[in-house]
């Protein structure tokens, strides 16, 4: 009994149990209940260590597929593509190595390169010069200029020295009824390739498709009458 | 426990969850929402059921947890005295909330009283005198020790009779 009041502890209670109304689940929350108690089809035992195990071997072939044998182009041409749409690929991702400012750095490019420019093409509205560095491809060295047009895509201009290089003459596409260079693809990028006196020459880029080649064939035109690489002596 | 003998077993006690969540939330779609939650909650993780335990006192545990959970939230927070529950004269956390259009109307002067206490009290009250469950139970429902729910058994039957005299006064 609680000193503060006259009705005791089991006497409320009792009320509590008795008075109180009592509800009762209505009809359709029984069904919908119910139904929710259906039996789920059960996951299969064997699903869950599958797919961790697939993960698991997708995460590991990935894991090694830079240290996998590359199958290289047994034709020297086409290997010295792929190495220049890698080069070009490395820059589009990470930005050159250490771009130099051209004509300010071109003494010490052509020391490191092997390679000078009487003249090169410093950009316009429609390809802007970004960057110029030494590069090594293919045991030769080298020198690429970096630039980039209106629409965002990377050009890539590669000189290298030409020994063992031939363009395969199917691929050439003429170009201004001056030029016939030839037209490669590699990984999903377009290069121009062609040979200016000893010196293997690229301009690549990621323009493929048939409206994209149009301009990249004026790409080419422009490079091509403003930048005359030679053999440093 | 065998998937159909736990749904079996655990639809027994619908009945006595819609009475708990009427009470709780004194509004026919809101106790229909929370029990409907409730038995999705349990049959999700029947799993985690300890057979041999109370199962009704899980299921109770699992609707109280989510009502605190989505309908409490809503509710402005304050000081709990040592046994959890708001001092008398303390604005207090678990009032009543207001009479929603949708809720039912207390018939009886006891009903209304009941409304009335903080929900720990409602709760500890419908469990361990409605609902007839042993202390054990009730403190796994509110996640207490058994000391706190005889505590708190007192002070919401104290509470209770002050009001109900307040009624017989009006």
């Amino acid at each position: 009994m609680s000193n503060h009041s006259p009705e005791s502890d089991d006497a409320l209670g009792a009320r509590l149990r008795t008075e109180l109304r009592r509800y009762t689940a209505p009809a359709y929350l029984r069904g919908s209940v119910g139904e929710t108690a259906e039996p789920t089809r059960a996951r299969p035992a064997w699903l869950a260590p599958t797919l961790a195990a697939a993960a698991t071997a997708l995460v590991l072939v990935l894991i090694s597929i830079p240290f996998l044998p590359r199958i290289l182009p047994a034709d020297p041409t086409e290997r010295l593509v792929r190495s220049v749409v890698a080069e070009h690929t490395r820059a589009l991702m990470w930005g050159a190595r250490r771009p130099e400012v051209v004509p300010t750095a071109l003494p010490w490019l052509t020391q490191e390169s092997g390679i000078g420019l009487t003249r090169f093409f410093v950009g316009d509205d429609r390809l802007m010069f970004v960057g110029a560095e030494p590069v090594y491809l293919e045991g030769r060295r080298g020198m690429a200029l970096y630039y980039r047009d209106g629409d965002g895509h990377l050009v890539t201009y590669a000189v290298l020295p030409a020994p063992g290089f031939s363009i395969p003459e199917s691929r050439r596409v003429p170009i201004q009824n001056k030029w016939r260079p030839a037209l490669m693809s590699d990984g999903g990028f377009s290069a121009w390739v062609w040979r200016q006196g000893d010196l293997a020459c690229f301009i690549v880029s990621d323009m493929v498709s048939e409206s994209d080649i149009e301009h990249f064939k004026d790409y080419f035109a422009l490079l091509r009458v403003a930048t005359e690489p030679v053999v440093a002596n | 426990m065998a998937s159909d003998d736990f749904h079996r077993a655990a639809l027994e006690h619908l009945d006595a969850l819609y009475n708990f969540a009427m009470y709780l939330t004194r509004n026919p779609p809101e106790a229909d929402d929370l029990v409907q939650e409730t038995y999705l909650r349990a049959f999700r993780f029947s799993h985690r059921f300890q057979p041999g335990t109370h199962l009704r006192a899980w299921l109770f545990q699992i609707l109280r947890n989510t009502f605190l959970t989505f309908y409490r939230l809503r509710e402005r927070e304050s000081a709990l005295a040592e046994d959890g529950v708001p001092a008398w004269d303390a604005p207090m956390f678990h009032d009543a909330p207001e009479e929603s259009s949708g809720a039912v109307e207390a018939h009886t002067d006891l009903e209304r009283a009941l409304r009335r206490l903080p929900e720990e009290f409602r709760t500890v009250l419908l469990l361990a005198e409605v609902e007839g469950m042993a202390l054990e139970d009730v403190a796994r429902v509110l996640a207490c020790p058994v000391g706190t729910v005889k505590s708190r058994i007192f002070r919401a039957k104290e509470r209770l009779r002050g009001l109900l005299r307040d009624y017989t006064k009006e």
